[in-house]
C-alpha cells in the first residue's frame, strides 16, 4: 500500500542482481515477478471492464461510481494508494495473494483516513460503504458448498493494541472499522480487540456491549501484555515490531508481513502417559513428589525433543513445495530468493500445537495431593487402578474426582505444578532452534479437526480420573466441570499459569457465562470489569458463550427451530446445529457447569 | 442457640464472583443456621445450624455404595461424610463444615484484585451470619485490617447489641424486611418483625449504609395492603436501595434431598411482568 507493486518490482529487480549466479533463485524470483504482473494485469483488466461498464451507464451516480473505481484501477495496486479509497481498493485486489488476514486494519488505514477526512475528501459514510465492499468479498469468498461455510474461523483481524510508540491504539477509525463490521449480516470476517493495559475501560466495555449483541459471535478478546513481552523476550522482536501482531484464522497468533511456521498438533499428555505405564517400574521408589517429577520430566524432556524433531519433519516436507503467492508479500522472500515455505521469511515464528496442557497438570496434582501429601492411596495403587482402567478401583476414581486440586480453583498445589510444567515446557524450548532458524512459541487450540478426541482415542487412562480413550482437552482451564469455586478463581489460575509466556502462539480460553450476566445491564458491567482484571492478572484471550444448556438441549431437539443459534467452539463460532455430536456434547457439558 | 466463638465458622458455601450480593464482584460466605423459618426460603440447607446429610433420590442410581461404606451400615447416622465421599453419583452430599476464621479469610483475599476494580468485597451471608458473632466479629475484622469492603446480609432478628458490635466494620447492610404484618411475618417465618424493624431504623440512625431486600412472595406480601405498608415504610424510612427478589422454585430440590414436606414450601410462581412491574414500584419507593 505504501510502496505499490512497482516497489515489489523494483526489490525483485534488485535481488535478481544479488543472486545473479543462483540459477534456483534467479528461477524463483522471475515467477514471483509473474506473480506480481499477473496481479497488476487482474487489476488493469477490471479498470478497463469499470470504464467500460461506466461508458455504457447512463449520466448519474452510478457512472460517477464506475470512473472513479476505473481511474483508482489504474494507480492501484501498482502505485501507492492515494487515498483511503485507494488503499481499500489495494487491498481488495491483492487479498487473494495475501494469507488469510486482513492484520490490523485500523492500523495501516489510519493515515489515509485521518487525511482524507481533514481534507474533506472522506465522509464517516463513504468509509462505512468502501470497508463494507471489501468484508463481504471476504463473505462471497467462502463457497456455499464448503463444509466450511458456516464458521466464521475465517479472514480474522484486529483492532486496538499497543502502536509503536507505546500507546493504545484504539481510535475513531477502529470504531467505525467495527461498526461497518456488525452492521453486515455476516459471519467472515471476525475479529478480535487487541486490549492494552492502557485500553480505557470504556473501550473494552464498548466492544463487550457490540459482542453481547451480536447474533453471529464475531468478537473476541487477546490481551498484548503478556504476548508483547513473549515476542519480544522469546521470538526476540524489538517492540516497534512486536506491536504489529494480529490474530488470523480461528484464533492464531500470526505477524504482518511474517509468518507462523508449523502448527503441527501434539498430543502433550504423552509424557504422562509414558511415565505412568512405560516408568511404572521406577515410579514405586521414587520416595517425594519432587522424586516422580525428576523421572516425569524425563518424559517431558524427550517428548519436547520429538516435538522438535517433528515439526523440522512437518517443515522440511512442506519445503519440497514453493509458495509464490504469499511469498511475494512477506518480509525477506525476495531479498533471499527464497520461498517462505524454505525459510526464505526473515521475520517468524515456530509454532507446536499442545493439546492435552490440563490433563497434565491435573495428572501431576492428583499424584502430588493423593499419593505424597495425603498418601490417600500408594503408588502401586493408582498405576494398577490406572492399568485396569479405573475397573476394581471406582472408588479411587470417584475420590479423586470429588476430592483433588485440580487446576482452575486458584488451588496453590495446581497452580504451581502449572507454573512448573510451563516454566519446564519455556526451559525445554527456550534454546531450541526451528530447521529455519526461528524460536518456538506454543499454543493450544484446535481447529477445524477435532484432535482432542482423536489424541485422546489413543492415549490410555491418566491419573486425572481420564478412562483409556476418553477425550482430552483443548485450549487451556476452559470450564470442563473441574474448576469448583467458581469463575474468578478459574480466571486468576489461567492468568497466572504461565509466568514465562511460552503458551503466547495460538491459545484459547472459552468463559461460559451465565446467561444472565450478559442480559442484565447491571450485571454485565460487572462481568466487563471481572474480565478486565482477568487481563490485568494478565489473562491472554478470552472469548464468551452465554446460552443456556436448556436452549442447547433444546436445539438438539428441533435443530430446524434453532438453525440461527451461533456458538463459539476453539477460536472460531459456528452454528451450533452445524457441529459434529461429541463437539455438541462438549459444549453443552461446559454450558451446563457454568450455570 | 449454639455460639461459636472458638475462630472457626459452620460454613455451608463460599461462592466468588458473587454479582448479585451488594456493589461490584464479591465473594459470599454463607453461614450455616438460622433462626427465621420463612416458608419460601430457598436455601433450606442453611437453616439447621449443624451439618446436614443431604440425598438427592434423582441421582442415586442405588449402587449401595453407601451401605458399603458406612460404619453404621446406614442404621444411623453420625454424619461422618463416608457415604457422600464415595457416592459416584453425587447423589449424597455432606452440607456444612466448620471453617478456620484464617482459611476464610485466605479464600476471601484470593479475589482482592477482582474487588479493587470492580468496588466489591465480602458479603457475610446465611442463613443467619450474626447467629455467629464471634467468628463473624473476626472475620469482618480481619477484613478490615485487610482493607477489603465488608457487607451483611441478616434478617435482622437478633439483638441490637448484636448488630451493634459489628457496625465499626461492617460498610454495608444487606437487610431483609419481609412484611409489615406482625402477626403474618410471624406464620409464614416463626417469628415476629418487631426487633426487625426496629433494628433497622436503628442502622438508618447510626448513619449506616442499608440495601434493604424484599421477597415478593404471592400469598404472603404482594397483596395491595401489605405492598402499600412496605412502601410507606420503605418511604418513610429510605434505605440507600431497595431490591425486590421474586420468590422461585429452585430451592425445592433442596427441600426434598433434606426429606422436607413439599407443600408447606411451595408458593405459585409471579409471572413475569407482574415481578417487573412490582420491583419497579419498590425501588421508586424511596
Amino acid at each position: 500500500m505504501k510502496d505499490g507493486l512497482a516497489g515489489i518490482f523494483a526489490r525483485l529487480a534488485a535481488s535478481r542482481q544479488a543472486h545473479e549466479r543462483d540459477a534456483e533463485r534467479l528461477e524463483f524470483v522471475d515467477a514471483l515477478e509473474t506473480v506480481a504482473q499477473a496481479i497488476v494485469s487482474w487489476a488493469e483488466k477490471c479498470a478497463g471492464e469499470a470504464r467500460q461498464l461506466a461508458g455504457s451507464a447512463g449520466e448519474g451516480e452510478s457512472k460517477a461510481r464506475l470512473e472513479k473505481l476505473a481511474a483508482a484501477l489504474e494507480r492501484v495496486p501498482l502505485h501507492p494508494a492515494g487515498s483511503f479509497y485507494e488503499a481499500v481498493l489495494s487491498i481488495y485486489v491483492t487479498y487473494s495473494f495475501v494469507p488469510d488476514s486482513l492484520g490490523t486494519l485500523d492500523r495501516y488505514l489510519l493515515p489515509f483516513y485521518e487525511k482524507d477526512m481533514a481534507e474533506g475528501k472522506l465522509t464517516r459514510d463513504e468509509a462505512t460503504a468502501y470497508l463494507q465492499e471489501l468484508f463481504l468479498m471476504l463473505q462471497g469468498r467462502m463457497k456455499p458448498d464448503d463444509v466450511r461455510f458456516h464458521r466464521g474461523g475465517e479472514s480474522h483481524f484486529c483492532v486496538g493494541g499497543y502502536t509503536a510508540d507505546g500507546e493504545d491504539g484504539f481510535t475513531d477509525l477502529s470504531r467505525l472499522i467495527v461498526e461497518a463490521m456488525l452492521e453486515l449480516p455476516t459471519w467472515v470476517p471476525q475479529l478480535s480487540l487487541r486490549w492494552t493495559a492502557k485500553t480505557p475501560r470504556e473501550v473494552l466495555r464498548y466492544m463487550m456491549d457490540r459482542e453481547r449483541h451480536d447474533a453471529n459471535k464475531r468478537i473476541a478478546f487477546v490481551n498484548d501484555e503478556p504476548r508483547i513481552r513473549a515476542l519480544m523476550q522469546i521470538v526476540g522482536l524489538p517492540f516497534e515490531q512486536a506491536v504489529r501482531y494480529t490474530m488470523l484464522g480461528c484464533n492464531e497468533l500470526a505477524l504482518p508481513g511474517g509468518i507462523m511456521m508449523g502448527s503441527a498438533m501434539e498430543n502433550i499428555l504423552l509424557c504422562v502417559e509414558r511415565t505412568v505405564y512405560g516408568r511404572a517400574a521406577e515410579l514405586p521408589a521414587c520416595r517425594t513428589y519432587d522424586e516422580f517429577y525428576a523421572v516425569f520430566r524425563q518424559e517431558l524432556h524427550r517428548l519436547m525433543e520429538e516435538i522438535v524433531q517433528y515439526e523440522d519433519a512437518f517443515n522440511l516436507a512442506r519445503a519440497r513445495d514453493v509458495n509464490l503467492v504469499s511469498s511475494l508479500f512477506l518480509e525477506g522472500c525476495i531479498e533471499n530468493a527464497q520461498s517462505v515455505t524454505r525459510g526464505g521469511c526473515t521475520r517468524a515464528i515456530a509454532q507446536p500445537i499442545f493439546i492435552g496442557i490440563s490433563n497434565v497438570i491435573d495428572s501431576l496434582s492428583v499424584i502430588r495431593q493423593f499419593v505424597y501429601e495425603e498418601k490417600q492411596c500408594t503408588m502401586a495403587e493408582l498405576l494398577e487402578a490406572l492399568r485396569c482402567n479405573w475397573e476394581g478401583h471406582e472408588d479411587l476414581r470417584t475420590l479423586i474426582s470429588k476430592k483433588a486440586r485440580f487446576f482452575g480453583n486458584h488451588d496453590a498445589l495446581s497452580d504451581g505444578i502449572a507454573r512448573q510444567l510451563t516454566s519446564d515446557i519455556y526451559a525445554e524450548l527456550k534454546d531450541h532452534k526451528s530447521v529455519f532458524g526461528y524460536s518456538f512459541l506454543v499454543g493450544n487450540l484446535i481447529g477445524y479437526n477435532q484432535h482432542n478426541k482423536w489424541f485422546g482415542s489413543g492415549t490410555r487412562a491418566t491419573p486425572d480420573g481420564r478412562h483409556d480413550a476418553d477425550m482430552i482437552q483443548f485450549g487451556i482451564g476452559q470450564s470442563e466441570g473441574k474448576d469448583r469455586s467458581g469463575l474468578t478463581p478459574l480466571l486468576a489460575s489461567i492468568a497466572t499459569c504461565d509466568p514465562n509466556g511460552i503458551l503466547c502462539g495460538s491459545s484459547v480460553t472459552n468463559v461460559m457465562l451465565d446467561q444472565k450476566l450478559i442480559r442484565d445491564d447491571e450485571l454485565f458491567e460487572k462481568t466487563v470489569l471481572m474480565m478486565e482484571t482477568y487481563f490485568r492478572q494478565g489473562g491472554i484471550h478470552f472469548q464468551l458463550n452465554y446460552v443456556s444448556p436448556e436452549e442447547l438441549k433444546e436445539t438438539r431437539l428441533c435443530p430446524q427451530k434453532y438453525k440461527s443459534l451461533r456458538v463459539r467452539v476453539s477460536g472460531f463460532s459456528d452454528y451450533f446445529v452445524a457441529l459434529d455430536g461429541d463437539l455438541q456434547d462438549e459444549i453443552v457439558t461446559r454450558t451446563e457447569h457454568a450455570q | 442457640m449454639q455460639r461459636t466463638n472458638d475462630g472457626s465458622a459452620m460454613i455451608f458455601d463460599v461462592q466468588h464472583n458473587s454479582f448479585v450480593d451488594g456493589p461490584g464482584i464479591r465473594t459470599t460466605v454463607f453461614f450455616k443456621g438460622c433462626n427465621l423459618r420463612c416458608q419460601w426460603c430457598h436455601n433450606p440447607e442453611s437453616q439447621a445450624m449443624e451439618p446436614q446429610l443431604l440425598f438427592d433420590a434423582e441421582k442415586c442410581t442405588g449402587c449401595g455404595k453407601c451401605r458399603e461404606v458406612c460404619p453404621q451400615h446406614l442404621k444411623s447416622c453420625t454424619l461422618c461424610g463416608q457415604c457422600a465421599l464415595y457416592c459416584p453419583g453425587d447423589a449424597r452430599s455432606l452440607c456444612g463444615e466448620k471453617i478456620s476464621v484464617q482459611a476464610l479469610l485466605e479464600q476471601i483475599e484470593q479475589d482482592r484484585a477482582y474487588y479493587e476494580a470492580s468496588g466489591g468485597g465480602v458479603t457475610f451471608s446465611g442463613g443467619e451470619c450474626l447467629l455467629q458473632p464471634g467468628a463473624l466479629g473476626a472475620l469482618l475484622r480481619g477484613c478490615r485490617e485487610r482493607g477489603i469492603s465488608t457487607a451483611v446480609d441478616t434478617a435482622g432478628a437478633v439483638s441490637w447489641e448484636t448488630l451493634e458490635a459489628i457496625l465499626p466494620d461492617t460498610d454495608l447492610f444487606l437487610y431483609d424486611i419481609k412484611c409489615i404484618s406482625n402477626g403474618r411475618h410471624r406464620q409464614f417465618t416463626g417469628a415476629g418483625n418487631a426487633v426487625i424493624l426496629q433494628n433497622y431504623q436503628r442502622l438508618l440512625s447510626a448513619g449506616k449504609a442499608v440495601w434493604v431486600r424484599v421477597p415478593l412472595v404471592e400469598g404472603f406480601n404482594t397483596d395491595e395492603e401489605e405492598l402499600a405498608a412496605l412502601c410507606a415504610f420503605l418511604r418513610a424510612h429510605p434505605p440507600q436501595r431497595v431490591e425486590a427478589l421474586p420468590y422461585h422454585r429452585l430451592g425445592e430440590r433442596k427441600y426434598r434431598a433434606l426429606g422436607a414436606d413439599m407443600a408447606q414450601h411451595t408458593f405459585p410462581v409471579m409471572e413475569q411482568e407482574r415481578a417487573e412491574e412490582l420491583k419497579k414500584r419498590f425501588r421508586e419507593s424511596t
